[in-house]
């Protein structure tokens, strides 16, 4: 009894990762709990009815979580837990959806009460029609998505082995000329393709594109790729005719400025969940062809409106890729039940330490207020108090400094208000980026940005998600929006990727001292320690003074 | 017992009694401690007071089912009834060995109890148990049997009697009575039954089949079918009433193939394991959960600790602060109710008795917490093991559909200390580290304490829900883990450090534990005596102690402003920790987090950022993260930046000099004046005792509206006054002792023997007459008394009481001073003071005589 974990009345578990039983137990408790923070001595992983479920579907079942914990469990295991956990666990797979030959898509269960229990339920009662036989209940093929979501929500989740469509066969190769998949890419994809549907969690510069690619290959049909926004619909371009057989002509864009369907269609959340006259009018996408593989990338953004044709697109394979499956919106239960369970995931140090990401320094520096910018922010109106005290005038001497001392490396400077980014872009002699400026010129600075013709980067929100800058080692960031924990992570995630020359990326942000700024720091500095990123917070002066 | 018959049967219980030794009249006692309370005077009182329906009710409710069904066959059997016929009706007519073996133990166990008396040839039920087991139609035996043939036609004409004869095959008699006899003879004689009954119609014989387990009723037209009439024509259905027939007992017995019980239960169903754990692992988890329901009972006081939630006017804890406790407690209703009464059963929470009435924790509180963890621990096992109120009727309805409240009334079942004693002890005879089966043991408990009457839901009685209870609270407290009873679990029932094979705690258990019966001294005490209680308790302590995790002194910081104790930690460190930090996460180990809130806190308890700093780095196995070291030093950069301060009154004087003019003067020093500022004073008097001061120093001041004024008050720890512990409400008297049974039956012996033996005249005394109170001289009183207290023998005295009533009591003296005899009354059972005066007379009891 001297185990590197200790299990928590919450359902929390604490790994001791200094323990020389570390890397077994997290090896045996990954598969069905979260990591939910990994600062540098105790790791928090929690167990959640999603997690235990999860590691249902991959094949787990409860002696397993249990055993595991017992075993790896420095104090005695609250004889509670383990029974929920079993109870928990033994609720997956006793219902089932599959195809049945005469009757079409049926729910059966190996529990006549179950069945019995989640009929008399009003929100099921529409779903389903004739009664086979007492195991065996007939499903609309039409809510087979609404179905699997109701199921969870009462605490049943269904099994869906009703198998998929094959969708228009295309082919599809992977181009490995000089470069190959990483053996954790090649896993996720087979662990993807073995599992049917389901999500594949990344972080940030791992190589989800490839992921996609990879899944694509295997399916080699043709595919619908839902992005976040058009640059990313460009890169995914980009990187698949570079990757695989693929070519321009075979790849469509569907997004407010181009209407392509090709046999590769990769579309935006944006135009997909565009409303006019109360209809979505390019709904029709999802029906234009027979489509073998739909990829979601950023699971953690998509918009609900596309949770609800997902719902309908249950017979076609799903991949998801994220690098988080936490979701700001709490929909995580609508990622598991519509796109599917946790197929592969990997913890971002353990990737980092397999030395595909650079490790990144975090400083946050904090600026004192004048004393008028004090008076003022104290009687700003509290919509206007974040605005004021993320852009006073001494942080963009802080950001002057920290450029003049990275001078000659990469550097990206990121904010919320326009006034202040242009502001900067002109002192620092550098182009802004920001919600107007074209797609044609975001891309050239872009690339001029990635040539190191422009070793200086000004970019607001719309930066965030999804670019591909690999040369930048330092980014700065001046005012962000209410420190979202996902946004952190992309941000971040700029300066994560891998660097040529091994060096050392670097993240500040700069926060004015006691406002509300500095809360909304804590929060972002917590989500970061918790990420295991090393984070000192430095005085301006003292940054002044270094420079 | 039938050994200890003298040659003549008795004839009556009272006599059965008297031929019975001193062991088994004390094993009867034990068993019916009601019976002595208060000692009855002789044996003929103790025989009448154990047949009072009261008694036998209760005695009857103590009977596992086996002798249950065996009294409920006496009761349906002649009076006497032999042994042999006894059998025949528990084990039928091919005599089931089981049952047969079982038999001697239950009719011994209802002979020990007074319930049957007489040898073996002639045992007889005691007249009210026989009442109130014989089925009659208002109260259906559970044997499912009717009247027998007499009863059924005691009122039917002899000419209908004779026709009966006919129909039967009988010869006609002279009168109704041997027409009975004659009836009975053909009904119990399986022989010419079984020819009787094979020329019955099918139907008939369905309709037999039907009523034969009971109940024994049917209805019937005034114009019965065929098949009805054929039996009734035979006796085979008798009339009861219009329109309703009844199958007499003899014909249902010929039916049953002698029995009286569907099912006789002749053992004990034993209660089987439904895992088994290795001890090491049962005893550290409830050393886990022992240690989880100190921090939640400490957690639930501190909660409370300024002022608890306000007592409902009916008493207890309203549903929202249970609701609220609960939540804060992060746990469910029910469990947060086990809790608070816990607390309230070990005398840690009490109402605080005030106007406004609040629960608050109670000083004993305090004295609790400086005890070490095992004996905290053994106190709240204890008081939860030996109390009667029962946390898991909390949020049910009493009788009046009032909705019962945590620490309200109507939560006492006086059952309860039984139940979790017996199903402790169920547990402990299982081999170590088995978890039971509940159903099994569920099953076992039914059996041992039966509901009597026909069989009802026995899901739902107040004893099976309780058994669940005490399983639930069980694992919550840590007297079991994993389902399995735990070491200290077991040391606190007093049972041995595993001793499966130990013999039955209970005559109650069945020949079916395969184990020896020793019966020499059966020991029917499922609770333990409050002594033998406080040894078992400080025995579980010392069980207790080495499992738990030694605390530790150190914590692991992190960068995320969490510091995690990997273990329970040191009170000292844990109490700095718990105002330096927020607890985030508990169970084995603790998550505390550094907030700015939660530093602030630990600055404002007067501790400085090096302090804090140094503290950290102390107990700390890791660096000290640097956004720690900045938040304490950022914290600590604004603390106190801001003064408040509390000021009575003020001066202000627009001229600097005067403020210092009086600051410099003497007489000023009373005022307690501070100079804020060059033009403010504060004052620590108030305005009108600085007005008057100034104004004797010879100024001119005049008062300012007084709204400033502040006044700070502290909020204190709120205690009760001291407050005992609710006393358990026992279901009747105690178990007696071994010394006071002893002391009773010499008492009932004397007093029987002064009743029914002719006594010896003492010297210089009057022969009392008998029964009645000895006289004797004041000196021969002193005398005897003083002989008394040196051999201490027990006295019967006559003696007067304030209200001038002559009374007589025996009494074992144990001083004699100053004119007052103090002595242990057996009659009253406490230890009194008698003037001598009022002592009429005394006599040594005549223990010996024989």
């Amino acid at each position: 009894m001297n185990g590197p974990l200790i299990v928590q009345s919450d359902k929390t578990l604490l790994l001791e990762v200094d323990h020389e039983m570390a890397d077994a137990c997290r090896r045996a408790i990954a598969p069905f709990a979260e990591l939910e923070r990994a600062p540098e001595h105790i790791h928090t992983y929690r167990v959640t009815p999603l997690g235990l479920w999860n590691a249902r579907a991959a094949g787990h079942d409860a002696e397993q979580v249990v055993d595991a914990l017992v075993e790896y469990s420095r104090y005695p295991v609250p004889h509670a837990l383990l029974v929920d956990i079993a109870e928990t666990m033994d609720r997956y797979g006793r219902l089932t959806l599959s195809k049945h030959p005469a009757h079409g898509l049926v729910l059966t269960t190996t529990d006549r009460p179950v069945l019995e229990e989640v009929l008399k339920s009003k929100r099921i009662t529409p779903l389903v029609g004739a009664r086979i036989d007492p195991d065996t209940v007939a499903v609309h093929p039409s809510e087979r998505g609404q179905i699997k979501q109701t199921l969870l929500k009462l605490g049943w989740p269904a099994e869906d082995l009703a198998g998929y469509v094959d969708g228009e066969a295309h082919p599809i190769d992977l181009a490995e000329d000089g470069w190959a998949l990483r053996p954790y890419q090649k896993q996720a994809v087979e662990n993807f393709w073995h599992g049917g549907s389901g999500v594949v969690v990344l972080p940030c510069g791992a190589g989800k594109t490839l992921v996609g690619a990879g899944a694509m290959a295997q399916a080699r049909s043709t595919t619908l790729i839902l992005v976040t926004n058009t640059v990313s619909a460009r890169q995914w371009k980009h990187e698949l005719v570079k990757r695989t057989s693929l070519t321009e002509d075979e790849i469509g864009e569907y997004s407010g400025t181009r209407k392509e369907i090709r046999p590769v269609t990769i579309a935006t959340y944006q135009v997909l969940t565009t409303r006019r006259k109360g209809v979505y009018p390019h709904l029709e996408l999802f029906d234009s062809r027979d489509w073998g593989l739909i990829v979601y990338d950023e699971v953690h953004l998509l918009p609900a409106p596309v949770f609800k044709f997902t719902a309908d697109l249950q017979a076609r394979r799903r991949l998801g890729l994220t690098a988080t499956l936490v979701r700001e919106d709490g929909r995580e239960s609508d990622v598991f039940s519509l796109i599917g369970p946790k197929r592969f995931d990997a913890p971002w140090k353990e990737i980092e330490a397999q030395g595909y990401i650079a490790p990144a320094d975090c400083v946050e520096v904090r600026v004192n207020l004048t004393e008028s910018e004090r008076l003022a922010y104290a009687t700003a109106e509290a919509e206007e108090k974040y605005r004021f005290c993320a852009t006073t005038a001494t942080k963009r001497k802080v950001t002057e400094a920290i450029v003049r001392r990275f001078a000659g490396q990469q550097i990206l400077v990121i904010g919320q208000y326009i006034d202040q980014l242009d502001e900067l872009g002109e002192h620092l002699g550098a182009p802004v980026i920001k919600g107007d400026t074209s797609n044609a010129q975001r891309e050239k600075l872009f690339e001029a940005f990635r040539q190191g013709e422009i070793s200086v980067l000004v970019v607001s929100k719309v930066a965030n998600f999804s670019i591909d800058l690999p040369e930048a080692t330092v980014a700065v960031q001046v005012s962000g929006t209410f420190g979202s924990r996902q946004e952190e992570a992309q941000r971040l995630g700029r300066v994560l990727r891998p660097k040529a020359d091994g060096h050392q990326a670097h993240f500040y942000s700069v926060v004015a001292r006691d406002t509300l700024d500095q809360d909304f720091a804590a929060h972002r500095q917590r989500f970061l320690a918790e990420q295991g990123y090393a984070y000192r917070i430095m005085d301006a002066d003292e940054l002044l003074a270094e420079s | 017992m039938s050994t200890e018959e003298k040659s003549a049967a008795p004839r009556s219980l009272a006599e059965a009694l008297r031929a019975r030794d001193d062991a088994s009249l004390a094993a009867l006692l034990r068993s019916r401690p009601d019976l002595i309370t208060p000692v009855p005077t002789d044996l003929t009182q103790l025989a009448t007071r154990a047949g009072t329906r009261a008694s036998v009710l209760r005695a009857l409710e103590h009977l596992d089912r086996f002798a249950l069904q065996t009294a409920e066959a006496l009761a349906v059997a002649a009076d006497p009834a032999t042994y042999g016929e006894l059998l025949g009706l528990l084990a039928g007519d091919d005599p089931d060995p089981v049952v047969a073996g079982a038999l001697p133990r239950a009719l011994g166990v209802l002979r020990t109890r007074a319930l049957v008396w007489g040898g073996d040839d002639r045992l007889r039920l005691v007249r009210t148990a026989r009442e109130l087991l014989a089925p009659s139609p208002q109260h259906p035996s559970p044997t499912g049997l009717g009247p027998t043939v007499r009863e059924a036609t005691a009122g039917m004409s002899p000419g209908r009697l004779q026709e009966i004869l006919a129909a039967a095959g009988l010869p006609s008699t002279h009168d109704p009575v041997s027409a009975v006899a004659a009836l009975t003879g053909l009904f119990t004689d399986r022989t010419r039954m079984a020819a009787l009954l094979a020329d019955a119609p099918a139907d008939a014989r369905e309709v037999l089949s039907r009523l034969v387990w009971g109940p024994p009723y049917g209805q019937v037209t005034h114009d019965p079918a065929a098949h009805l009439r054929w039996l009734l024509d035979r006796g085979l259905l008798l009339p009861t009433a219009p329109g309703t027939v009844v199958l007499p007992r003899e014909v249902a017995l010929h039916l049953r193939a002698g029995r009286a019980h569907r099912t006789p239960e002749p053992v004990a169903p034993p209660v089987t394991a439904a895992a088994a754990h290795r001890p090491q692992v049962v005893d550290a988890t409830a050393a886990g959960q022992a240690l989880a329901a100190l921090a939640m009972v400490e957690e639930l006081l501190k909660e409370w600790d300024e002022g608890g939630p306000a007592v409902l006017r009916a008493g207890g804890l309203s549903v929202r602060d249970l609701k609220r406790t609960a939540v804060a407690l992060d746990v469910s209703e029910p469990v947060a109710a086990f809790w608070v009464e816990l607390a309230y059963a070990a005398g840690l929470v009490a109402s605080d008795g005030e106007a406004d009435e609040r629960y608050a924790a109670t000083p004993a509180y305090d004295e609790w917490r400086e005890l070490p963890a095992e004996q905290r621990w053994a106190r709240l096992a204890e008081a939860w093991l030996l109390g009667t109120r029962t946390p898991g009727l909390v949020g049910g309805r009493d009788a009046k559909d009032r909705t019962l409240s945590a620490l309200g009334p109507g939560l006492d079942r006086s059952a309860a200390p039984e139940v979790r004693h017996r199903v402790l002890a169920l547990l402990a005879r299982l081999p170590e580290g088995a978890a039971p089966d509940t159903e099994s043991l569920l099953a076992r408990l039914r059996w041992e304490r039966p509901l009597r009457g026909p069989r009802r839901d026995e899901t739902d009685d107040l004893r099976t829900r309780l058994a669940h209870w005490t399983l639930q609270e069980a694992e919550l407290l840590g007297v079991t883990g994993r389902g399995a009873l735990s070491a200290p679990g077991r040391a606190l029932i007093g049972a041995g450090p595993a001793a499966p094979e130990e013999p039955a705690p209970e005559d109650a258990a069945g020949p079916g534990d395969k184990l020896p019966v020793h019966r020499h001294a059966p020991v029917t005490l499922p609770v333990l005596s409050p002594a033998e209680q406080a040894v078992a308790t400080a025995a579980a302590a010392r069980v207790l102690g080495p499992l738990l995790p030694e605390p530790l002194d150190h914590v692991l910081l992190q960068a995320d402003l969490t510091a995690v104790a990997p273990g329970p930690l040191e009170r000292p460190l844990a109490e700095v920790l718990g105002v330096l930090a927020d607890v985030e996460s508990k169970g084995g180990a603790t998550v505390y987090r550094f907030t700015p809130g939660s530093v602030r806190r630990a600055l404002d308890a007067g501790r400085t950022a090096a302090d804090l700093h140094a503290f950290l780095a102390a107990h700390s196995r890791t660096p000290v993260p640097q956004p720690l070291t900045y938040l304490i030093d950022d914290v600590a950069r604004r603390h106190g930046r801001l003064r408040v301060g509390a000021a009575s009154a003020y001066v202000r004087c627009d001229d600097d000099a005067t403020l210092g003019e009086i600051l410099a003067d003497r007489r000023a020093a009373g005022l307690g004046l501070r100079r804020l500022a060059p033009t403010v004073l504060a004052a620590g008097t108030d305005p009108g005792t600085l007005l008057d001061g100034l104004r004797a120093m010879g100024f001119a001041p005049a008062a300012e509206s007084a709204h400033g004024d502040v006044l700070v008050t502290r909020a204190d720890a709120r205690r009760t006054p001291p407050r005992t512990a609710p006393e358990p409400v026992p279901d009747g008297p105690p178990a007696p002792d071994d010394a006071l049974l002893a002391a009773a039956i010499r008492a009932i012996r004397a007093g029987d023997l002064a009743a029914t033996a002719p006594r010896k005249p003492g010297p210089g005394t009057a022969p009392p007459a008998g029964g009645e109170p000895p006289r004797t001289g004041a000196a021969e009183t002193l005398a005897t008394v003083q002989a008394a207290v040196l051999t201490g023998a027990s006295l019967w005295i006559g003696y007067v009481n304030a209200e001038g009533a002559a009374t007589q009591r025996v009494i074992a003296p144990v001083r004699v001073e100053g004119g007052f005899v103090t002595a242990y009354d057996h009659t009253a059972d406490e230890v009194r003071t008698y003037p001598l005066h009022r002592i009429t007379g005394v006599a040594e009891l005549a223990d010996d005589a024989g």
